[in-house]
């Protein structure tokens, strides 16, 4: 019952990320009430969820492939999309906009052509906002990858994005 | 089962513990308004008609999923319960693009009746008319998004009765959608038994059988409490 289908040990042997998932569900023993711990493993690893990587979570806990959709969509958390191997997130709340965040954002867009929600086409590049990242003493916030950047300005933020596209 | 005192709508009356307000409500003739529940499926309250004023507690509360317990005093016709029934049936029909004049369940529609029962004759909200797809992928039967109320009960019999748990809902808010599978088409999907269950509970002609035109649409919700009786006897 808990053996993988043939293509998904194929599958494995090439991906380390799905081996991680593999090592999640195996420590959670397959138990359908852990998919949204399964969902964050699989989310962290890819930075979203590809339908191949659902479908094979659906299989491994025996899970309704509806629920296992369901539940993907009601958390904003989880992305059905890539977001970019780079994500530079602006904080657009109350203090970083009265400090200038929408300067940021026009000279992201001169500079890549991107709007926020978007992600450029070599996939490189996801720029998202946030209402309120709960930084006000930083603002205007921006958070580059895992890095929040505190009192940013337009220049630095895209020298930085520069640096990381160039980088990788 | 132990007896208990209750009081409904100024009536005394002694009724089974363990119920709900709606199963006691029902078996004593009083009327409740519904539109999610199915008798024998697990309620959830989602369409928030049957809501009961209850005597020491602030907030209306839905009689489908609220147990009965003794000495509560239960009002079901307060003008405040009327004024939300007909906030819920207006919001109803502004939510997704019903037209009656061209719906297979014309005349049969749980939510026409509805219309009628709480006297509803204008909509006093704007309508969204959202983008609804109408997914006729199945080879024997229609879902039409644009007739669905979201009452759930397809889900809830697809995953009780069949067991198939073809169906579910997918996003939130108001881009809430029923989805089978991996919101793949109906025809497509791999759970699927086409057993036409979710037909006979959909309360709307949101589901429907193919080859049948304006208002020839026939459903037995009853069959379905039918059979999870007749199963629980067998049991």
């Amino acid at each position: 019952m808990k053996t993988a289908t043939p293509a998904t040990d194929a599958a494995l042997a090439k991906d380390p990320r799905l081996k991680l998932i593999a090592a999640k569900i195996k420590k959670e023993n397959y138990k359908p009430d852990a998919l949204i711990e399964i969902l964050h493993t699989a989310q962290n690893a890819y930075g979203y969820l590809p339908m191949s990587v659902l479908k094979y979570i659906t299989k491994q806990l025996h899970l309704p492939p509806s629920r296992v959709y369901s539940t993907v969509t009601f958390y904003h958390f989880f992305s059905l999309k890539s977001k970019g191997d780079h994500t530079c997130l602006v904080c657009t709340g109350t203090a970083c906009y009265v400090k200038g965040a929408q300067a940021i954002l026009n000279e992201i867009e001169n500079q890549f052509s991107l709007e926020p929600g978007q992600v450029s086409a070599d996939n490189k590049l996801g720029i998202s906002v946030a209402r309120c990242i709960g930084a006000c003493g930083l603002a205007p916030a921006v958070v580059l990858d895992d890095e929040v950047l505190a009192k940013a300005t337009a220049e630095e933020i895209v020298n930085k994005i520069n640096a990381k596209i160039v980088e990788s | 089962m132990p007896k208990i005192a209750v009081t409904i709508d100024d009536k005394k009356l002694d009724v089974d513990a363990g119920k709900t307000i709606l199963e006691i409500c029902r078996e004593n003739g009083i009327e409740i308004l519904t539109m999610c529940h199915l008798k024998g499926l697990t309620d959830v309250g989602a369409c928030r008609l049957c809501l009961v004023e209850i005597e020491g507690i602030n907030k209306l509360l839905s009689a489908c999923t609220t147990k009965i317990a003794a000495n509560m005093v239960i009002k079901t016709q307060t003008e405040k319960i009327k004024r939300y029934q007909n906030i819920t049936c207006e919001l109803f029909y502004a939510e997704r693009n019903h037209v009656c004049s061209v719906c297979v369940a014309n005349g049969k529609c749980d939510l026409q009746k509805l219309g009628y029962k709480t006297e509803m004759d204008h909509i006093r909200y704007p309508y969204l008319f959202p983008q609804c797809n109408v997914d006729t992928s199945h080879a024997w039967y229609v879902l039409d998004h644009n007739r669905c109320i979201m009452c759930t009960r397809c889900v809830r019999v697809c995953a009780e009765v069949e067991g198939a748990h073809n169906w579910n809902v997918m996003n939130r808010g108001n881009k809430v959608r029923i989805i089978s599978d991996f919101d793949t088409p109906w025809g497509e999907s791999e759970t699927c038994t086409s057993c036409g269950k979710c037909v006979h509970a959909c309360p709307t002609g949101a589901i429907w059988p193919k080859a049948i035109v304006q208002g020839q649409l026939e459903k037995k919700p009853e069959m379905i409490t039918e059979l999870i009786e007749k199963r629980k006897m067998n049991l």
